[in-house]
């Protein structure tokens, strides 16, 4: 179930603002230096031994911000200027996004990420969400499919046209009445893969929903789909490119991304099952030589850092060794390679015969690891499925 | 040398000496130094009353500011021999430091009380008349009154007696300023540390007074003399013995702290000036999160605390009251630190940054430690 979190209204968020006002306050007016208290969150750490709490959810500390260091005072200054914006859009119940904020102050903010280091540190001490703070993105994730839904009054009907793109909904919030006859959820990372489906036909041929984040996923493409598979209960496929940035997009739908850690139970889908493309793929589908690219030093380097994330050993061990193997290998191919052998390739032989023999396969699997899981407590995963094609077909 | 100056200090110490009370009577100041001659030919017409109280032996410490030690000698001018009077006894090391005086002490037997009030007299004439001798300085009012109020004071205060010096500096101060008035724009902090001293119970008190002179940004550059820019560091051994230089520095980080403690937004480290220029900002924020709030009460609430009156409250005041509060706050976090590294730690060491509880990652080391403070 999507995670709902408890007094996140506007008003319940407006007096904790000023809760947090006064009692700076009332330090200065004391003659106290003021310190405030930002709980830590993390969804990951490099303890292998599966005794960490990274997946709980909770805070694993404090960061002490007072007026004792130049840093501090500077971070204070970001966070009570940021802080006063989110009241107004509170209080006049408006919505801006990160970069509007970024353009009030842009010379005190100097760069983005300060911006939304500041929404992070206001959503912490609040203990809210972003959007409960009327700061939203600007819609970046499209849609497609066997999908129809009310948004704030409006009704987008993808399926009268299953193959044409609509943007995901900013506001996530007022998405009402969603009603679908899709069988799967089918999460690509890039619009070009997106655009090939819209133009295969995909959807016209497959009962499902089509979502891209275009990349880095976005906050509201995440909780979109959360949305969905909570409303909807459908399995829910990934398909990344074979290189470091494509698993790491992937991490990013399943167990939320570092610096949201803090909301990332109610942001992840770790439903999430990874259809691919495996560096196998290249020796299955027959790619040649020529579409496979060496991993730059920067691959290899940002492969090494993920290797030791503990949700990987702990959760998905299969993941972690499709990543070892790719370092191995010393490769990485583009989704787009598959169209090597031709441009319907994607949509008419790999993805039917990934999901059909991965749904039935799927079906059967999944049968199998509730026994096993109840014998080893162990998750179903997409990756047992394709070894288990693997053999079959030797 | 009329402009330098001079601390004139009698110091009586009694005593007792087979079961009679004696009193030693020192007086010690701050001058030149002597000559061994202008001792070795004075003249001493024998008193039938002084000879039953004194054995006719004066003890003599002098030094010039160019010497590296204090001469010590007695002179018995019951000899009447003037080369026999004077016997030399071994100098006392002054390790490098710059001072100059002369201290001269007799003993007398006599009872304290009895001494002390004739002294008293004695010194209220003296000096005083030399005062009013000396000019038509406004300050010599001031001074008499301090004088004055050693009368009926039975012990050696350090509180008073450093009230004086700061007059003085005061004055030296105001004399060498040279193109626009000072009185309002000096700092002055006092600090006395005193050692608890050795069994033998030779303890010292060192005083120190630290003026600082702000400069206006309006005056000319031209205007400023050498003098102004000028940091001086006077120094007085009040007594013969050395000054311990721990005991130097303490005097002097107390006056600083003095200083710090009566003068908001002063002697701040670099780290804290750094802060303070967050101030402005910190504060407008702050006034415009309780200013926008749409709630009245949060913001009476807010008023009341600050003490400000909510009916005239505008960003700019509001702001202006809350930045007052913020660099106050930052100074006394600034005292305060140096307070806990001086608990830790010697004082003035280079090295003695203090480690916070947590979260220190980004701490940048040696930013508020004191270098240049070595008297």
């Amino acid at each position: 179930m999507e995670g709902k979190r408890s007094n996140t209204q506007p008003l319940t968020l407006i007096r904790k603002i000023k809760g947090f006002t006064r009692s700076i306050v009332e330090d200065l007016a004391r003659g106290r230096a003021p310190l405030i208290y930002i709980d830590r969150f993390r969804n990951y750490c490099a303890d292998t031994s599966g005794n960490c709490s990274c997946s709980s959810g909770l805070s694993t500390g404090k960061e002490a911000i007072s007026l004792k260091r130049e840093f501090h005072a500077r971070r204070l200054d970001v966070l009570l200027r940021v802080l006063l914006i989110v009241q107004q859009l509170l209080q006049e119940n408006r919505h801006g996004s990160k970069r509007d904020i970024y353009y009030m102050h842009p010379t005190v903010f100097k760069e983005q990420s300060v911006v939304d280091r500041a929404i992070n540190d206001i959503c912490i001490l609040l203990q809210c969400s972003r959007h409960n703070l009327n700061v939203v993105s600007v819609g970046n994730g499209l849609v497609m499919g066997w999908l129809r839904y009310v948004e704030s009054g409006r009704k987008i009907d993808c399926i009268s046209n299953p193959n044409t793109a609509h943007p995901i909904p900013v506001h996530v919030e007022e998405v009402d009445d969603i009603i679908s006859v899709a069988q799967y959820v089918l999460v690509v990372e890039k619009e070009s893969v997106f655009q090939r489906l819209a133009n295969d036909q995909f959807c016209k041929r497959n009962r499902c929903i089509v979502i891209t984040g275009r990349g880095y996923p976005d906050v509201p493409t995440r909780r979109f789909l959360r949305l969905l598979i909570d409303k909807l209960h459908l399995p829910v496929y990934c398909l990344v490119d074979c290189d470091p940035y494509g698993f790491d997009i992937l991490t990013t739908y399943k167990f939320g991304s570092l610096q949201m850690a803090y909301d990332a139970t109610f942001l992840r889908v770790s439903e999430i099952q990874w259809l691919g493309v495996f560096v196998q793929d290249c020796d299955n589908y027959s790619i040649p030589q020529q579409c496979l690219l060496p991993l730059t030093v920067e691959d290899k380097r940002k492969v090494e850092a993920m290797l030791p994330r503990c949700y990987l050993q702990s959760e998905v061990p299969k993941w972690r060794f499709e990543l070892e193997l790719l370092l191995h290998k010393g490769v990485k191919f583009e989704i787009e390679a598959l169209s090597v052998h031709s441009l319907t390739f994607l949509s008419h032989e790999y993805l039917p015969s990934k999901i059909h023999n991965g749904g039935l396969w799927i079906k059967l699997d999944t049968i199998q690891a509730v026994i096993k899981g109840l014998k080893r407590k162990q998750r179903p995963s997409i990756i047992e499925l394709e070894y288990s094609t693997e053999n079959l077909k030797k | 040398m009329t402009d330098d100056l001079c601390r004139l200090t009698v110091k009586l110490t009694s005593f007792s000496r087979f079961g009679l009370p004696y009193v030693r009577i020192s007086v010690s100041d701050t001058g030149v130094g002597g000559k061994l001659e202008d001792y070795q030919y004075l003249k001493y017409r024998n008193n039938p009353i002084l000879a039953n109280h004194w054995d006719g032996m004066i003890s003599l410490a002098t030094t010039s500011i160019s010497d590296s030690e204090i001469h010590n000698l007695n002179l018995n001018l019951k000899v009447s021999n003037s080369a026999g009077r004077l016997t030399k006894l071994p100098s006392t090391a002054k390790n490098g430091a710059k001072f100059s005086g002369t201290e001269v002490s007799i003993s007398i037997s006599k009872s304290l009380d009895d001494l002390l009030a004739e002294i008293t007299c004695f010194l209220q004439k003296k000096v005083v008349m030399e005062l009013l001798v000396g000019g038509d300085d406004p300050l010599v009012s001031q001074i008499e009154s301090r004088i004055l109020a050693i009368e009926g004071s039975s012990v050696y205060s350090p509180v008073e007696s450093i009230e004086c010096l700061k007059v003085g500096l005061k004055d030296y101060v105001c004399k060498h300023q040279t193109c626009f008035s000072v009185g309002e724009n000096l700092k002055v902090g006092t600090g006395v540390a005193n050692s608890s001293g050795s069994s033998q119970g030779n303890s010292q008190v060192v005083e120190a007074v630290v003026i600082i002179s702000e400069m206006s940004e309006l005056v000319p550059s031209s205007c400023i003399g050498e003098q102004d820019m000028k940091t001086e560091v006077k120094q007085w051994a009040a007594e013969s013995s050395l000054p311990d230089r721990n005991l130097a520095r303490k005097a002097v980080k107390y006056a600083l702290d003095d200083i710090k403690e009566n003068n908001q937004g002063v002697l701040l480290s670099t780290r804290a000036l750094k802060m303070c220029d967050y101030a402005p900002d910190l504060a407008k924020t702050l006034a415009c999160l309780i200013l926008s709030s749409n709630d009245l009460n949060f913001q009476e609430e807010c008023c009341a605390l600050l003490g400000v009156q909510s009916q005239e409250v505008n960003t700019d005041n509001f702001g202006n009251c809350i930045r007052e509060k913020i660099i106050s706050v930052i100074g006394l976090n600034d005292h305060n630190s140096q307070k806990r590294k001086e608990a830790q730690t010697f004082l003035f060491e280079d090295d003695c940054f203090q480690k916070e509880d947590f979260m220190d990652e980004e701490y940048q080391e040696g930013e508020e430690t004191y270098n240049s403070l070595d008297v």
